[in-house]
């Protein structure tokens, strides 16, 4: 095979060992060193800070008020992934939290308890400290304890910083009862609720919202979105230009930044870098021997290199589903017309997590999970599925046995359709063979790299005897 | 009256129905009724009754070893979820018609899909409870349970009407009382009847339509106050606090090791039992009320109290201390289950509150199984002798 011949304008090999990653993915290690350290200087500075969540569907407001969000879950995986993270989990332990509970927010209580005890950051905090916050902005989702408890038991180091808990239901996939039927009081719920979040805000900050500025941010969020799905779908050719240990990074800008011109423009850069490397066949690896689908749970942010390992192997993920829960373009979500912004908010957020409901309704025994898994598979021309169960962490991943065991129940053996000699249809089948990796997000004393690397020898090699068997 | 299955009533009848749980609502599947069966007490099943039908709360078993359930869930999931799982697909339920699931935790939530899927029942709905109690939180919930009143009344073949909600919530509040009415029996010292007969009692009513539960409590009642020798010993007066207990057997632990329990915050028991469901307003606005602001279970967010810190405590476990106050409570044990998440962030507080009421605490995290009984009888019996120093 005819080596890749790497341009000048994508000069990755030899740059920081990320041979197989993407020129834009370069720039996200400094992205969030960036914002963590804004953060801190914004503390410094008296600004106005808000502990948040991810895809809470407040980040455009936040950043239509200048207030600057401090992203706890992602600090602690900061912290995991420095194999920083232990001795503020030890330290929430010895505070009485159990160790079974969510590592992102073991680490987080663990580090505020610390922060406030000193009145400074940490010893040698990772990337400067997390920030303190003068509000903090709960989450009651339908899945995710955690993100509507976390908070609440933060103020016992930190009682003078109040909480807006604002609600992240969406309609539960029914056999008896249509998401349609149902969404509209979701979507008033939503509204009344982001309502009282602003109105939280105005009168904690003193401050007013700029309704226009909030437009403009929602219509750069929107295209900062068309531009990620665009990334997600040239990764569909093969070879793949960009796999999940990638993503993983790449996924910074969607969830950080949201609503600023410096996510879009990384977006667009990495839709140019991707659609090159289609253009010229330029992959991942040399050599892809098979493609994965990586399908459920957060990674183990101390073991990314566990990607290369894969790869070591011929494996590439030219898709994944962590991550992609929200990235979906609003010309798809049908979104009712409303002059209202708080109301587009909350429809784009009930749409968008039930992006899959409809389609699921149309295959017997599936669900939206399963449905999403399903599509990629064939449109990704996946050959086998990887999911990763972290121990402390009930939202992501419960739920990933029974989705395999129903994707083996409705969709295998997968049949594949080829043109035969003569041009005649001939059905084949292949089989999908399944990977459940454990350990944690967070917690490095779960995880055994000698474990974790001899499932995968073994998954490859049912990959490779699947593959005989004319899979 | 009570059924034949129950034979004379009072604890003979508990102990019948505690030992075969379900024995009741399999007669009642063979006379032709349709048994909903649910988990947790966050289910309005005041709408199931009112709908005609039977609902069954499921249980898990701490003497069953989990197997059949984890070929399918993950065993991150909270141990009290998977036994009732593994229950379900052992068969141990097999007269159940439905399934109702209420929004409570990340592991109900969660396996919501897994358990529908694995039994294939007719029926199946799940009940989106909001997370905060703001107004708009109560409206919304409103909402929903309208929707799940018209999937309910679909399949139940008829209307649920406002009177027939009364009619239950009536019914209902009518248990309540009764169980409240058992356990004033437990102030005495030592008191009349032990915290594992309660126990018993309170899980073998969970198994029955409300009005034979209301009839087998009040024969309980009847034949303990007749009781002249309680069967517990003077000992030290503790409460459990935690989430669900549904087997005697760590109450009994607890007994055995030396402790007198005497009243509790926990399902089942006191969250499930000590507040009504108000008659005096609109039964939709009742429901809704109720199992948003009055079922005080930390899965549900309270806003921020006024005042410091601790007044916020105050406002948010202050049954906890009413419950010290009136049973004279000498120390709390704090029994949480691995994995539960809305309990797990709040042990700390709960102990900070505790422990501001001058009484001790225990804090034990448990596995749900029976094999885990040794560790926990150690911590037990150091915690009692530190009780009675």
């Amino acid at each position: 095979m005819e080596e890749h011949k790497w341009p000048e304008k994508y000069p990755i090999e030899g740059k920081r060992g990320r041979k197989y990653g993407t020129v834009a993915g370069m720039s996200v290690a400094p992205m969030v060193k960036a914002v963590i350290g804004s953060s801190v200087e914004a503390q410094k500075e008296g600004k106005d800070i808000a502990y948040s969540f991810i895809e809470c569907n407040y980040e455009e407001i936040l950043r239509a008020m200048d207030i600057v969000p401090v992203w706890t879950e992602n600090y602690a995986g900061i912290c995991g992934a420095k194999r920083d993270a232990q001795r503020f989990l030890e330290r929430a332990e010895s505070l009485n939290f159990s160790r079974s509970l969510c590592t992102y927010a073991l680490c987080g209580l663990g580090f505020d308890e610390w922060r406030e005890e000193l009145g400074e950051m940490p010893p040698d905090a990772p990337w400067g400290g997390q920030a303190r916050p003068k509000v903090m902005l709960s989450s009651g989702q339908l899945i995710c304890d955690p993100r509507n408890k976390w908070y609440q038991a933060a103020q016992q180091f930190q009682p003078d910083v109040p909480i807006y808990n604002l609600t992240g239901l969406y309609p539960a996939y029914e056999d008896d009862v249509g998401l349609h039927e149902v969404e509209g009081y979701y979507a008033k719920y939503m509204t009344d609720d982001l309502r009282g979040l602003v109105k939280f805000l105005e009168e904690y900050f003193h401050k007013k919202m700029d309704w226009d500025r909030l437009w403009e941010t929602l219509k750069l969020s929107d295209d900062t979105t068309d531009l990620h799905v665009e990334c997600r779908e040239l990764r569909k050719a093969i070879p793949t230009p960009m796999d999940t240990g990638d993503a993983m990074n790449c996924m910074v800008p969607q969830a950080f930044l949201m609503g600023t011109q410096e996510a879009y423009n990384f977006y667009r850069d990495l839709r140019d870098e991707l659609k090159y490397k289609v253009e010229h066949k330029l992959g991942v690896i040399e050599d892809e021997k098979y493609r994965l689908i990586w399908a459920g749970g957060l990674p183990s942010w101390f073991a990314l290199t566990d990607f290369n390992y894969f790869w070591s192997k011929g494996a590439v993920f030219p898709v994944e589903s962590t991550y992609n829960e929200q990235v979906y373009p609003v010309r798809e979500l049908d979104l009712p017309k409303t002059g209202d912004p708080l109301e587009y908010l909350a429809w784009r957020y009930i749409r968008r997590w039930t992006y899959w409901y409809d389609k699921a309704k149309k295959r017997p025994g599936s669900e939206p999970d399963v449905e999403r898994t399903i599509n990629y598979i064939e449109q990704y021309d996946i050959d086998g599925i990887v999911v990763h169960e972290a121990f402390s962490c009930r939202s992501w991943h419960v739920g990933l046995i029974w989705m395999l065991n129903q994707i083996a129940k409705i969709y295998k053996p997968i049949p594949v359709l080829i043109l035969g000699k003569g041009k005649t249809k001939e059905g084949v089948y292949r089989e999908l063979p399944s990977l459940i990796l454990e350990s944690d997000i967070v917690d490095i004393s779960s995880y055994s790299e000698a474990d974790t690397r001899a499932r995968i020898d073994a998954f490859i090699d049912t990959l490779e005897t699947a593959r005989s068997r004319g899979g | 009256m009570l059924r034949e299955s129950a034979g004379g009533g009072g604890l003979a009848a508990v102990d019948k129905y505690y030992q075969d749980y379900g024995l009741r609502a399999r007669e009642l599947k063979g006379q032709g009724k349709k048994v909903i069966g649910y988990l947790c007490a966050l289910t309005p099943v005041e709408i199931i009754a009112a709908a005609g039908l039977v609902p069954f709360r499921i249980k898990g078993d701490v003497n069953e070893p989990v197997t059949r359930a984890d070929t399918q869930m993950e065993t991150i999931v909270c141990p009290l979820v998977r036994s009732c799982f593994d229950g379900l697909l052992k068969g141990k339920y097999e007269f159940l018609d439905g399934l109702v699931v209420p929004h409570a935790c990340d592991s109900i939530t969660r396996s919501y899909s897994t358990i529908k899927y694995s039994l294939g029942l007719p029926y199946s709905h799940f009940v989106n409870t909001p997370h905060t109690t703001k107004d708009i939180s109560k409206e919304f919930f409103k909402a929903e349970l309208a929707t799940f009143r018209g999937s309910l009344a679909k399949f139940a073949g008829k209307e649920i009407s406002d009177e027939s909600l009364a009619q239950a919530i009536k019914l209902y509040n009518e248990n309540k009382a009764k169980v409240r009415e058992l356990y004033k029996l437990r102030r005495s010292d030592p008191p009349l009847i032990s915290g594992a007969e309660v126990s018993r009692v309170l899980i073998a009513a969970m198994s029955l339509p409300v009005g034979e539960s209301i009839k087998l409590i009040s024969s309980v009642i009847k034949e303990v106050k007749q009781r002249s020798v309680s069967p517990a010993r003077k000992s030290a007066r503790v409460m459990v606090v935690g989430a669900q207990v549904d087997d005697i057997a760590f109450i009994k632990l607890a007994e055995d090791s030396g402790a007198s329990v005497v009243v509790d915050s926990m399902c089942v028991g006191t969250r499930d039992y000590f507040f009504d469901v108000d008659v005096n307003q609109d039964p939709w606005d009742s429901m809704a009320d109720y199992y948003l602001r009055k079922l005080n279970c930390p899965r549900t967010y309270r806003e921020w109290a006024k005042g410091t810190y601790e007044d916020d405590l105050e406002a948010r476990f202050s049954e906890i201390g009413t419950f010290v106050r009136e049973f004279k409570v000498d120390g709390v044990i704090l029994y949480i289950l691995k994995y539960c998440d809305p309990f797990g962030f709040e042990v700390p507080a709960r102990m900070k509150y505790i422990q501001s009421l001058n009484t001790p605490v225990l804090y034990l995290e448990d596995e749900y199984m029976i094999a885990s009984t040794g560790r926990l009888r150690t911590r037990i019996q150091a915690f009692l002798e530190m009780l009675t120093k």
